[in-house]
């Protein structure tokens, strides 16, 4: 197998392949940063790449492996971070000027478990600064750019994680997600990214951006490979006051089972046409989706989409309030070490009313249960994950995301889980995808639907040209 | 209908929040301050008599009961 392959090989396939020895857990690590050095001055995927820590770890993990010691499924897989999980001894900037050189004395606690399912890690990933506000074009370090077009964003505000993943630089990664950060850079880049249930991965070490919002989660190039992640970093954590001390199930267990008589509602009405509506391309994409779910087996039902349109505004006025409420400080000391974008919206929040807040937390509660309550007639949701494909980098408008329909942010606020799958491309060949969303805790049901979906489809063979 | 800020209203509330922000900023911030105040504002007509916040103290949190 040519090295150059080795980092566009799946989770599961590498480890079959390290335990059979076609290869060393140091081969397949140095393959990465080989890709890393080749392309990634055109994506800027990487904020600080950790070569010499990576093939350290490499080498004591191939050893361990040789020595009949397996870590699991995780063993010797390099993956990256966004650069908003605390690594002790490594600098973490969220992408930040105000950051741009805070050495975390601990590890997050996702990034603990992660180590311990014997990962490698290469490095820490560009975002959006502080998860908030856009590409970042002031900031220290370059705005990341998407592997299937660089001079088209690739989502956020985990962007290094998808286009790092779909460059094939690393094989799994981290991201969070407070508003659809996970799944809009998974849907951008044609790779998966999953946001768990709130409170199944702790957010420990994550540097917040809106406490009652926020989500650590997994991405990576397959359903079968967010399945393994998720595992390795699922579970109640002392540390993470919002943890649930759920039971972690095997979220693997069922992928394969079919979707046979699953009900997918569809929140359509009142949702997809808002304002200036869903792009018809992302939505005719979406719709041969649904066509291929249902050959599956699935049915398709049309459920109300105004509780989850109106999740948005709930979800916006949480944000803007704790996220200015977080940075209040630095932002009266130094508001010039943040860039343009992200000051301006964490600005937002300084103007809105303690009633204001309180009534969204309140709002919460009733949208929450409206969109529950579909649960008694269907088992999963469906909705394209973005409204419309990745913009050009040129053509960048700020305002456009508050014209069309948000189909993440409503998961947020339910704390649903809900995953992106690639479901095609536009004609400009940008990758769309797919969410499924499931009800509280049922990640391997969502996951189930979206592998079902991937296997039928195959769009996890795409590979960008670099 | 919401209330519209305008930019004078943003100085004075900018100035007791401690902010230090120069009046083009200001200006830049005034429409998506006034979304944010419509978009809180369209919430109130969700929100019926009895609903309490998502977020709530819990006592057997703090105290470990």
């Amino acid at each position: 197998m040519a090295s150059l392959d080795l980092p566009a090989l799946s989770i599961g396939e590498a480890g079959r392949c390290l335990r059979r020895g076609d290869f060393s857990v140091p081969e397949l690590t140095q393959a990465c940063l080989d890709r890393i050095a080749a392309h990634d001055e055109k994506l800027h995927a990487f904020i600080t790449v950790t070569a010499e820590l990576a093939l350290k770890q490499a080498r004591k993990l191939d050893q361990e492996l040789r020595a009949g010691v397996d870590r699991g499924p995780l063993h010797g897989i390099p993956v990256a971070l966004k650069d908003l999980y605390m690594t002790r001894g490594i600098r973490t900037t969220c992408h930040s000027a105000v950051r741009e050189n805070w050495i975390p004395a601990e590890d997050a606690t996702a990034v603990v478990r992660l180590a311990a399912a014997g990962t490698v890690l290469l490095g820490k990933l560009g975002m959006h600064e502080f998860a908030f506000g856009g590409p970042s074009i002031d900031a220290p370090f370059p705005a990341v750019r998407n592997p299937w077009n660089p001079g088209h964003v690739p989502g956020g505000s985990s962007s290094g994680s998808g286009a790092a993943l779909a460059a094939a630089f690393c094989l799994g990664s981290l991201g969070s997600d407070t508003g659809g950060s996970i799944r809009t850079p998974a849907s951008h880049c044609g790779v998966v990214g999953l946001k768990p249930t709130y409170g199944r991965v702790s957010r420990f070490g994550l540097v917040p951006l809106s406490w009652s919002l926020d989500h650590a989660g997994p991405m990576a190039r397959t359903v079968e490979d967010c399945a393994l992640l998720l595992q390795a970093i699922a579970g109640p954590d002392p540390r993470d006051p919002a943890s649930a001390t759920v039971a972690v199930p095997d979220f693997g267990a069922a992928l394969g089972s079919g979707i046979a008589g699953i009900r997918i509602g569809v929140p359509r009405r009142g949702w997809f046409d808002e304002q200036k509506g869903t792009d018809a391309e992302t939505e005719a994409v979406f719709d041969r989706a649904l066509a291929k779910l249902e050959t599956l087996g699935a049915k398709l039902i049309e459920i109300d989409g105004e509780p989850f349109s109106a999740a948005r505004k709930a979800n916006q006025t949480l944000l803007l309030a704790e996220a200015y409420a977080y940075h209040e400080n630095a932002l009266r000391r130094a508001p010039e070490k943040f860039g343009t974008s992200v000051r301006r919206r964490l600005l937002e929040g300084a103007f809105l009313s303690a009633a204001d807040y309180i009534t969204a937390q309140r709002a919460r509660v009733v949208l929450t249960e409206r969109m529950r309550s579909n649960f008694a007639t269907v088992d999963v949701f469906a909705t394209p994950t973005t409204p419309r494909p990745p913009e050009a980098f040129e053509r960048l408008d700020p305002n456009e995301q508050n014209l069309r329909p948000s189909f993440t942010n409503a998961f947020n606020l339910s704390g649903l889980p809900a995953v992106s799958v690639p479901c095609g491309f536009t004609s400009g060949k940008l990758p769309v995808g797919l969410q499924i969303a499931a009800p509280a805790f049922e990640e391997g049901l969502a996951l189930r639907v979206a592998y079902a979906y991937e296997r039928a489809a195959g769009w996890d063979r795409e590979q960008p040209p670099l | 209908m919401a209330y519209e800020l305008t930019k004078a209203d943003l100085e004075d509330r900018a100035r007791r929040a401690g902010l230090r922000l120069p009046a083009a900023e200001i200006e830049r911030l005034l429409p998506g301050v006034n979304r944010a105040w419509r978009q809180a504002e369209e919430l109130r007509s969700w929100v019926t008599e009895g609903i309490e916040p998502a977020s709530v103290f819990s006592a057997a949190r703090a105290y470990g009961g």
